[in-house]
Formats: structure tokens, sequence, C-alpha cells
């Protein structure tokens, strides 16, 4: 996994996305085991305690469990996983329509601009 | 009980000021930033927790133990400059360092020697200085001390360096001893850091975690730091 | 923890005094050779080399001489006061042991130079021609000494004893006297060294004044008289052995002010670059 942090949100909170995308995407499966704390720390280069915190937050969303002495594990529970999916996207298109909304683009402007985006890539997939 | 104390420690080398009053106490587990420009008292701090030097006023303290023989039992050290005997080899300076320290974990060393190919029997002498470097954070590293008081680890190190150093802090992490780290390179260590002791012309500026200011001031460690120390 | 401090440092100078030791004993098993009988032959190139293996021994017995008073300096000043001194002031040891093991590893390495030097005479002597006759001046001497009484030989080795004793604690106090200007002087934040000499010749003159002035002090408070008193008429032999003990003491005293010297500013002035 790759690990990238930006200078403006505490770490912990971008680790918890990280580990919720690491989720989604299937670099951590579901049902598999966390690798530990430390594992994960090292990883990331970042602080255990850090690390500790933001697992703890994502235990608490019930995104991953842990059991008492086999670690932590991420859960089988695919309604979970999705809904962290869509809760992630939203952020993803938030910001972009806050993005777009900034430069001036009207509601038409940008559902156009995306229909054409998304043509030019399907024609590209389709030449190659 | 906290692994490192001080209350009003000052420090003067003549008429300059080195440290004034400073206070500020370090708790088990955690992994703590010393920023500052050169110049600003953090190898003062350190040296004088380490008992190379002698406090004018106040209270320094390590487990409770002023620093001496006792607290050295339980400090291990990272000097700026290399300290190892260049005449020994990497397996006399574990001897050596067996010798001295009860809490040297001999096989955590043999292992990250023999991680970087590191030969035992190799001599220091004949290694290049970043080599060294490396040979003195892995002897500081293998104990497994109460308190690490590790001065400008980073500075002046290649990056693939620096990544080995702070991978190497944290590959060895113990929830039940302390980290303090001296740095003018913040932005490099800010994410290993549980929190940042500033401190600016020898007081003590400000105490938090790198979480509380990223979120209260909606900036890094790193800028805020360039905030302070603007000059 | 002293014992482990001694085994290091031993480690440390070792590697430097042994082969030096391996130096002196090949050069005076050489010059022994060259004495017996390379020197009479008519061969040019076997005197020139002979010669050659004197000078090899003479240079020897300079550079074990030379070797184990810097290592006496070197080991102090650079395992304390310089980088390495970042590791040694931060084990687990006391002040104390730092200057016992440099002090006790010294007066070893001075001892046993001196029996290596006195060793190796005897070896380039054994069976040569023209030191034979120094030999049986020995076996006279010695013969004479058999002759005496066992009052005298006991006081002659008592003497020797005594002597050597001096001698061994004069050597730890002269470096006790250059442990005390280095770390006097590299207490200071610039020219350390500088200051260390300043510091040497410091200690050395207060040392000549106390002594004159002790001698007049002695004088004017009137010890002769004080002697002439007590009625006190020592023989010679007596006087010898007191003036020896006297000497031995004045040295221990010597000693202990610099090693009080170098304990307080190792401990309270310490100041590593």
């Amino acid at each position: 996994m790759q690990w990238q942090f930006s200078n403006d949100a505490p770490i912990y909170a971008q680790l918890i996305q990280q580990v919720k995308v690491g989720i989604v995407t299937g670099a951590f499966p579901p049902g598999e085991r966390l690798p530990s704390v430390r594992d994960l720390a090292t990883e990331a280069g970042v602080n255990p305690n850090t690390m500790q915190r933001a697992l703890a937050e994502l235990e608490r969303d019930g995104l991953v469990y842990s059991q008492r002495t086999a670690g932590r594990f991420v859960t089988e529970d695919n309604t979970m996983i999705n809904a962290a999916k869509k809760s992630l996207a939203k952020r993803h298109v938030k910001s972009f329509l806050e993005a777009m909304l900034r430069l001036g683009f009207q509601r038409e402007e940008i559902i156009s601009l995306i229909e054409q985006e998304l043509g030019e890539e399907e024609a590209n997939h389709a030449g190659t | 009980m906290p692994v490192l104390e001080c209350k009003g420690l000052t420090k003067r080398f003549g008429r300059v000021t080195a440290l004034d009053e400073a206070a500020f106490s370090i708790e088990p587990g955690r992994i703590v930033g010393l920023p500052g420009p050169n110049g600003s008292g953090k190898t003062t701090l350190i040296k004088l927790a380490n008992g190379l030097l002698t406090p004018d006023g106040g209270y320094i303290a390590i487990c409770g133990f002023a620093p001496g023989r006792e607290s050295h039992a339980l400090v291990s050290y990272l000097p700026e400059r290399t300290a190892i005997p260049v005449w020994m080899t990497a397996r006399q300076l574990m001897d050596f360092y067996c010798d001295f320290y009860r809490d040297f974990r001999r096989d955590a060393a043999e292992e990250m020697l023999a991680h970087l190919n590191i030969h035992p029997h190799q001599s220091i002498k004949q290694m290049s200085k970043g080599t060294r470097e490396k040979v003195q954070l892995i002897m500081v590293m293998s104990r497994a001390a109460k308190l690490y008081l590790l001065d400008e680890p980073i500075g002046g190190v290649d990056p693939a360096t620096r990544d080995y150093i702070l991978s190497t802090i944290i590959g060895n992490y113990n929830p039940e001893a302390a980290v303090l780290i001296s740095t003018h390179l913040i932005a490099d260590v800010e994410k290993v850091l549980d929190e940042v002791i500033f401190i600016n012309q020898g007081r003590v500026m400000l105490q938090s975690t790198v979480d509380d200011i990223r979120e209260e001031k909606g900036m890094s460690v790193d800028a805020l730091f360039r905030e302070v120390f603007k000059c | 923890m002293l014992r482990k401090l001694l085994k290091h440092e031993f480690r440390a100078t070792g590697r430097i005094m042994l082969p030096m030791y391996l130096v002196l004993l090949v050069t005076a098993i050489g010059s022994n050779l060259a004495g017996r009988g390379m020197l009479d032959r008519p061969s040019r190139i076997l005197n020139i080399l002979a010669v050659l293996i004197v000078i090899a021994f003479a240079s020897a017995i300079c550079g074990v001489l030379l070797m184990s008073f810097a290592l006496m300096i070197q080991r102090f000043y650079k395992n304390l006061l310089q980088d390495e001194g970042y590791l040694m002031f931060t084990l687990p040891v006391s002040v104390h042991q730092h200057i016992w093991s440099k002090l006790i590893v010294a007066a070893v390495w001075f001892a046993v130079t001196i029996l290596a030097i006195i060793a190796a005479s005897l070896i380039v002597a054994y069976d040569v021609g023209f030191l034979r006759e120094m030999l049986d001046f020995f076996r006279y001497f010695f013969e004479g000494l058999q002759k005496l009484k066992i009052s005298e030989a006991l006081n002659g080795t008592v003497y020797l004893v005594e002597f050597a004793v001096l001698m061994f604690l004069s050597l730890a106090a002269f470096s006790l006297q250059f442990y005390a200007a280095l770390a006097a002087g590299h207490s200071r934040a610039n020219h350390k060294m500088v200051w260390s000499v300043v510091w040497f010749f410091g200690f050395q003159f207060v040392l000549q004044m106390a002594m004159s002035s002790i001698f007049v002090m002695l004088d004017k408070l009137g010890v002769s008289n004080f002697l002439n008193i007590i009625d006190w008429n020592p023989s010679v032999t007596a006087a010898i052995h007191v003036g020896l003990l006297m000497a031995i003491g004045c040295v221990i005293v010597y000693g202990a002010i610099f090693y009080a010297v170098t304990t307080f500013f190792l401990k309270k002035h310490l100041n590593l670059e």
C-alpha cells in the first residue's frame, strides 16, 4: 500500500481515510487479518500511537474488529464496506464540486463536461 | 512517573543563558520531537540529561534519578557526533555494549547489522561516515532503555539513510520507554512524533501533540515551526 | 564495572604495546646474534647489518619508552575528552572508576616496559664475549652478597623494594599531574589544548613554590633543633629508610592532590566539544 500525507489535516484522520481506501480497494480484503500496529506504523512511517488511535476509531465505526489474542480483522460485512465506499466517493464528489463552483461552472456545464470526458475515455479504451 | 522531568532548569555559559528555567515532562510510551534552530538550547538540554553538563539551577531527573550512574543505565544516548571508538570492530563494539549495559539486546544488534550487510569482523575505521552513524544508531536502539535521547539523528544524512533511521526508531518502539529526538528538520520526523516541545533561546515555548497542532491550527508542525521561528 | 573498564582499556592499549614488545624482543635476539657472530666477521655486509640491528634495538627501547608515555596521555585525552568522551561519560560508571582505570593501565604498562627493557638487555648480553666480563662482575657481586650479614641483606632488599615502590608511585603521580592539567584545560570553551599546557606548567610552578616554602618553613620552625631536643640519632641505615618512606609519603600526597583536581574538573566542569 502507498501511504501519503498532506500537511493540513491531523495524521490520525488521514490514516483512517487511507486504511478505509485499502479496505474498499481490496488491499485489505474482507475477513483478513490486519498487520500489527507496529508493522503498519513502520510501513506508513508514522508514530505507533497515532496508528493505534486510527485503528481504534475504525473499530468504533465497525469497519474492523479485534479478536482478543489474534489481532485485528477487516469486517466481513459487505454492506458496511459498500457504505464506506460510498462515503469515500461522496467526499471526492463534494470536493470536486466545490472546486468547479469556485471556477464558476454551472450545474449543466459540469454535467456536460463530465459526460464529454467520459465519452473521450471510452473512445480511448475502444481505440487501444 | 515521568521518564524525563525538569523544572526551572537553567544553564549559563559565561554571560549567555543557554537554558532559561526550562520545565516540562515526558511520559513513557511517547516519541517527542525537540525542534529548534541551532543554538536554541536543544543540545544543552540533552547534555544536561546525560550528565555531560552540570546545571546552574533547577532540577532534571530521569525516572526519578538525577543524572549519574543510575540514570546512565536507563538512558540510551545518540550524540550529535560519532563517539564510538573507530579502532574497534563491530563485534568488539557489541562486546563493549554488552559489558556495560545489561539491557543491550545483542541478537537485535546482530540482526540489524546483518540487514545492512555489515560484517562483525569489519573495523569501524574502514566504514564510511554514513555507515558509522548507522552502526552507532544500531547500538543505541538495541538497548531496551527507558529513555532514548537522540541528538540530531537525521542531520546531514541522505534520504535513504533518513528513512532507515526513522523506521528503526518506529520498529524498536516500546510502550514503556520514551524517545526524545532533537532536530532542525522537523518536517522529516513530524509523522513519527506524538508530541513536540518547542525551545527557542533557551525557553520552552510550547508542548503539544502533533495532531492537536494540526487540528487546532490547520497546519503542519513544520509550518507552525517556520511561523514561530521566523527570522 | 572497574574490572570491565580495565578489560577494555587493556584491549585498547594492548593492541599497540604488545607489538612494540615483540619488536623489542626480535631486535634483542637479533642484537645478541649480531654481537656473537656478525661483528667480528671479515664480511663488510655482515658488519653493517650487525650495526643496523643494534641501532634498531636501541630505537626499539626508545620506542617502547616513548609509546608507554604517549599512550598514558593519549588514552586520557582521546578516550575521555574528545568525541569518545560522549560514549565513556554516559556509561553507568563513576568518574573515579574512569580515572582509576586509566591510571592503573598506564602504570602497568610503565612497569611492564621497564621489565621488558631489562629482559631484552639480558637477552642481548646472553653469552656474548665482551659482555661476559660484565656478567662476571655480577657474579662477584652476588658472591659478595652471600658474605653479607642477614640484617644487611634484609636492609638491602627493603631498600630495593622501597625504591621500586617510590619509582612506581612517582610515575603514577606524574600521570595524574598530566590528567589534572588535561581535565582543567578541557573545561574551557576554546583553546583547550593551550589551556592544558598552561595548567600543566602552572601546576609545576605551584609545586616548586610549595616544596621550597615547606623547606623554608621547616627550617624556620627549627626542625633541626627539635631533632636535637628529642635526641634522635638514627643510624645511616635507619635514616635512609626514613628518607625513602618520607619520599613515598610526599609522592602519595602529590598524587592525591592531582587526583582530586582531576575528579573536580571531570565531575563539575566537564565541557566536551
